[in-house]
């Protein structure tokens, strides 16, 4: 199962965090909500929090691929934060690692995920 | 719904019966309480004819027997007649063993007044103790009754006959103590219900004795004694009281029937759900079967899609296999090719696209043909992967596509590859196994982007493995470590011939609870 929250932070952007695992059985309502951050005329970027994704599959990657061109196309900045080691492991091997603006979680802050 | 059926009879039953129990024993009281009443108004009757007769005797008394005849007649004769007590009288006086009539009144006697009967009859009435005697007589197709009492001090007797209607109904009944009753009068020595002793009844004599319920009382009469025997002629009781076991015997059936319908209703009930059930069942199984099929189906689609013949490739082994995902119907992306390019140059594609289900599969014919006409035109690993680039989008598609290319030449074991964020193939040469370094570039999809190539050599008898991610992921664990199990397993398998290999590869590295699909896709370059 996968838990979403969102929250806007104090510069305007849009705060969209994932907790669970990010598979083809959620990506529809995680494309659903990020979508609509980005077409919130008051949020100029938006914040993908993944501190809480222990597990991401070929669907929750191309889903964070459609999110960024989505971004692009609106001109809002899209940043991935709290990437755990495993997140970003997995964004280097697929080769998306350059795509993204990346803010990795604090090193020790990875619960050997 | 038989058990209750029977239950309900049988307790309507039940009740029914003890009710009308104690119905017919209220009415055996009531009857007989009436049947005394009854009996007091007779005694009532027996005092106004022997209060006559002892008057006529009181007088006798007084007056000495000169007078006798005259005061007898002006005593009696108001209690003889036609609708009166008596229809005979006389007076008669004991001269030593035999009586002379002093005096009589009304209708002859039917006993002859100068026969033995009537003798016998007063001195029985003189001697037996008891003053006054009583004997029913038959004159004819007429009854009567005969009564003597006798004073032992004056020696007279007063002898009376009253008349018994031919129908023998007496006018008793005319008593609101006989109102509700049948009844029968006998006059014998003993009590009893003689047919020969009886004197008066309301019913029919020919259906005497009384039957059913039936009670009795006897009075005494001189020296006989009078036996009533009475039988309701209607319900003596409340009408409640005698129809209750009718309700309770209507109402009983009425609330089994109702029982019954109820039980019908809740098994009827009961059936349906049954039949819900079975109906569900067979649903989900239709819907099992359907899923089958349909995966059946796709698992189909995805094969044919598939190289089958080796591509004939000279100076190279290929081997390739495809495991569709343990559960569900949604196969996966995964493909692989291996196609000869030109006379020396071959070139392979190991690819998946991003989710599953039947448009997956379709994206990825697309993907695999896209690449491999701009392969077969003679395009680099690193072109052909750009070009797609422009042809391939997450917003429209839906998928990502992840593919490692390579071009090579069996010739000399040089390879060219580039990647499109695919997982790196291994390369088994000699007792050296490692993971091809190579630049990795976006998947196709994210949009158009350029792709470097990396070159490497395959010696002879070397093995590269180009792989999915099915192989090597798992959820419960890192990329790295499912990486780190790959590069341990395949040198213990590097020695097999390469189908084998890949067969066991497959089955070493599965977790048979993946739901992710796997191509494999193994080259082993060997003499020619």
């Amino acid at each position: 199962m996968v838990d979403f929250g969102e929250s806007t932070r104090s510069d305007g952007a849009c705060v969209v965090s994932v907790v669970g695992e990010m598979d083809l059985a959620v990506v529809a309502e995680f494309l659903e909500r990020a979508l609509a951050c980005l077409d919130r005329a008051d949020a100029l970027a938006l914040d993908l929090d993944l501190e809480g994704v222990s597990f991401i599959d070929s669907s929750g990657l191309g889903a964070l691929v459609r999110v960024r061109k989505e971004a692009a196309d609106r001109g809002k900045a899209l940043t991935l934060v709290n990437v755990s080691a495993s997140t970003h492991r997995l964004l280097e091997i697929t080769g998306l690692q350059d795509a993204f603006d990346i803010v990795d979680q604090e090193p020790g802050a990875d619960r050997g995920k | 719904m038989v058990g209750i059926c029977l239950l309900g009879l049988l307790l309507t039953a039940l009740a029914t019966w003890a009710v009308a129990r104690a119905d017919k024993n209220t009415e055996q009281r009531l009857l007989q309480t009436q049947t005394r009443q009854a009996a007091a108004v007779l005694s009532t009757a027996i005092i106004t004819i022997q209060q006559p007769m002892a008057a006529a005797l009181d007088v006798q008394r007084a007056v000495g027997p000169p007078r006798a005849a005259k005061a007898f007649t002006r005593v009696f004769s108001g209690s003889v007649g036609a609708d009166r007590p008596f229809l005979s009288a006389s007076l008669w006086h004991r001269d030593g063993d035999s009586f002379t009539r002093v005096a009589s009144l009304g209708a002859a006697s039917s006993l002859d007044p100068r026969g033995s009967h009537i003798q016998d009859f007063l001195d029985h009435a003189s001697t037996s103790g008891t003053p006054f005697v009583v004997r029913q007589l038959t004159v004819g197709d007429q009854s009567r009754i005969a009564y003597a009492k006798s004073d032992s001090v004056t020696g007279f007797v007063v002898y009376a006959e009253r008349a018994i209607p031919a129908d023998r109904r007496a006018p008793v009944d005319r008593d609101s103590a006989y109102v509700d009753l049948d009844y029968a009068i006998y006059i014998g020595s003993a009590a009893g219900t003689d047919t020969a002793d009886m004197t008066t009844t309301d019913v029919d004599p020919a259906s005497l004795p009384l039957t059913g319920t039936t009670a009795q009382a006897t009075v005494p009469f001189g020296d006989t004694v009078l036996t009533l025997a009475t039988r309701p002629r209607t319900h003596l009781g409340s009408n409640l009281s005698q129809r209750l076991p009718w309700f309770l015997l209507l109402g009983g059936l009425l609330l089994t029937l109702a029982l019954a319908l109820v039980a019908r209703q809740l098994t009827r009930s009961r059936q349906r759900a049954e039949s819900d059930t079975e109906t569900i069942t067979t649903l989900y199984q239709r819907v099992d079967t359907l899923y089958g099929e349909q995966r059946a189906l796709s698992v189909r689609l995805q094969r044919a899609l598939l190289p089958q013949v080796n591509p004939g490739i000279p100076g190279m082994e290929v081997s390739s296999e495809y495991v569709a995902g343990a559960q569900g119907i949604d196969i996966g992306g995964d493909w692989y090719s291996a196609i000869a390019v030109g006379e020396e140059t071959f070139a392979f594609v190991v690819g998946d696209v991003s989710g599953n289900g039947i448009d997956a599969v379709a994206e990825m014919a697309r993907a695999r043909f896209t690449l491999r006409a701009y392969l077969f035109d003679g395009d680099g690993p690193a072109t052909a992967l750009e070009k797609c680039s422009r042809q391939f989008d997450i917003a429209t598609d839906g998928h990502i596509i992840t593919a490692l290319v390579g071009v090579g030449s069996w010739r000399t074991g040089e390879i060219t590859v580039a990647n499109a964020g695919h997982p790196l193939p291994l390369l088994v040469s000699g007792p050296e196994t490692s993971f091809v370094p190579m630049p990795v570039g976006l998947p196709l999809g994210a949009g158009p982007t350029g792709y470097d190539s990396a070159t490497f050599s395959m010696p002879l008898g070397a093995t590269l493995i180009a792989y999915t991610d099915g192989l090597i992921e798992r959820r419960a664990e890192t990329i790295d470590t499912g990486m780190s199990r790959l590069l341990e397993t395949v040198p213990c398998l590097a020695a097999r011939p390469l189908d084998a290999f890949v067969g066991e590869l497959l089955t070493s590295m599965r977790d048979e609870s993946s739901t992710d699909d796997i191509a494999v896709l193994a080259l082993r370059r060997v003499s020619r």
